[in-house]
């Protein structure tokens, strides 16, 4: 397992935001994390970056503890977030430049051409990040994620805003690293189009918990309640986000 | 730690200069500015011979060292306010940065910036006022360390601030310093405080450096126990910054405050 997540619960306050959470993503696995707003997607996956405490429950990658072990851990894993933004006067080419010196990568300027290439957005490479749009902003935040090959990324809302060429060019890029370095992926969204399209699995959140994890069309299944052959987690996301967390379970 | 690590941080904060007029503002305009009035101050009171021998000295060595404590501890906050105002810190924690690589990596762009704005305050004092800041160089080094560690203490301490109360207390950026210099006897003796003020003047490791200062301008030599001070209390301040840090730290990251700073 690379990433294995044990009832995982964060309080802030008397607000419990994630419930006793618990889930698993193996090598090469694409899983989603879905929820409507405020479901705590992001909580967890900003847990899993040690960007917040649990209140309690544990987090292991690659079978360490991230507690312990977090300098080696996040050599070989990345993320993209819309909350994490870049210095905005330098261009995009220098902020990924000390990106890839943080990650300790090799031929620096090579990778960053090779992947700004990748998600045709070569032609930024000298535009500093302010006279970018949010989709162009959002790509160059998929080159920083992909710049140390990492083994765990961990994307939340990282296709947001892109035009349908460019989510073509992002998730065909995505693929391409799962292929060749068998990267796991955990996604949030909320395009089900793009999860049923990439991801094996579905960890389905509501208020905090869990309440239907499986393949696309076992998580429809499991939250209409009806024999369903093909998935269709627009309809299960509506059905779901309507629903007490107790009535899906 | 890692070098290349800490070399990031270097650069990072080197391309910020070549695109932030800003930057190079704090870094050159503030320390000359200061130079500037204070020299002419001393011109003043030169012409109405109201300058004791050595006074010139004095307050020019002094408005430079304070100029260079000042800047120092304000540039290591705002290095990290940058971080800040470009929402760039999510970015910083997740990777395999660690906190004391980033402050090494703080430390020797802001002593490069130090180093270069107290060069161009010297530089203006030899220039318009015949003030030769070179002589005393040598003798002056231990205390210029001293005044340096207190502002690396103090700058950790004002980013864990800003770390924990996020921007909203951001101001202390530029104030804290204003705060110590009544009590640091920047431009005159620890014997001119009310004697109820002095303990607390004598625990600042400023207040040790400028007295030693004072010392080697009036040709006292080396004053090894004012040093001595100077350092041992640079070293609890150091400690004490440290350990309030990761506590600041620790809390944000347990209030979820890392992740929208702002």
């Amino acid at each position: 397992m690379v990433l294995e997540v044990d009832h995982l619960t964060k309080d802030f306050g008397s607000c419990r935001v994630v419930d006793d959470v618990s889930f698993g993503v193996s090598e090469g696995e694409i899983v989603a994390l879905l929820g409507p707003n405020g479901a705590g997607k992001s909580t967890t996956i900003h847990m899993l970056l040690g960007l917040i405490d649990p209140t309690s429950g544990t987090i292991r990658m690659f079978g360490k503890s991230l507690q312990h072990h977090r300098e080696e851990i996040f050599g070989k894993i990345n993320m993209s977030s819309p909350y994490a933004g870049f210095p905005s006067r330098l261009t995009v080419l220098e902020n990924l430049l000390v990106y890839a010196r943080l990650y300790g990568v090799q031929n620096r300027q090579a990778k960053i051409r090779a992947l700004l290439g990748l998600l045709g957005i070569d032609e930024l490479e000298k535009r500093p990040m302010l006279q970018l749009s949010f989709g162009e902003i959002a790509r160059v935040r998929l080159c920083k994620a992909f710049l140390n090959d990492p083994k765990l990324l961990l994307l939340d809302e990282a296709l947001g805003g892109l035009d349908p060429y460019a989510a073509t060019l992002a998730k065909e890029a995505l693929m391409q690293l799962q292929r060749q370095h068998g990267t796991a992926i955990l996604y949030t969204s909320h395009n089900m189009v793009d999860v049923e399209e990439l991801c094996s699995r579905v960890v389905f959140l509501r208020r905090g918990r869990v309440i239907a994890t499986g393949g696309p069309t076992e998580v429809t299944r499991a939250i209409l309640r009806e024999d369903r052959k093909r998935p269709a987690l627009s309809e299960a996301f509506i059905r779901a986000s309507r629903s007490e967390p107790h009535e899906v379970q | 730690m890692r070098f290349n690590r800490i070399a990031a941080v270097v650069e990072r904060h080197l391309y910020d200069a070549r695109h932030n007029l800003e930057r190079v503002t704090d870094t050159l305009y503030w320390p000359v500015m200061d130079i500037v009035v204070w020299g002419f101050l001393t011109v003043f009171l030169a012409q109405r011979g109201n300058l004791r021998p050595g006074l010139i000295s004095f307050l020019l060595g002094a408005a430079v060292l304070w100029g260079m404590f000042r800047a120092f501890q304000r540039d290591l906050a705002v290095s990290f306010l940058t971080e800040v105002w470009s929402h760039n810190v999510m970015g910083l924690l997740t990777t395999p940065l660690t906190i004391r690589e980033y402050l090494s990596g703080l430390l020797i762009i802001n002593l490069l910036k130090a180093i270069v704005g107290t060069a161009a305050a010297t530089i203006v004092a030899f220039v318009f006022y015949s003030y030769d800041f070179f002589p005393y160089l040598l003798a002056l080094l231990p205390f210029i360390l001293v005044l340096i560690i207190f502002a690396l203490a103090v700058g950790i301490l004002v980013t864990g601030l800003i770390v924990r109360y996020t921007t909203k207390i951001q101001s202390f950026t530029w104030s804290i310093t204003g705060l110590v210099m009544p009590f640091s006897c920047v431009f005159y003796p620890l014997t001119a405080l009310p004697r109820p003020l002095r303990p607390l003047a004598l625990a600042l490791p400023t207040t040790q450096a400028f007295e030693g200062l004072r010392q080697v301008m009036a040709g006292g030599g080396l004053s090894l126990a004012r040093l001595g001070s100077g350092l041992a209390l640079d070293c609890a301040y150091l400690l004490a910054a440290v350990a309030i840090f990761d506590w600041l730290f620790r809390a944000a990251r347990a209030r979820g405050l890392l992740v929208k700073m702002e």
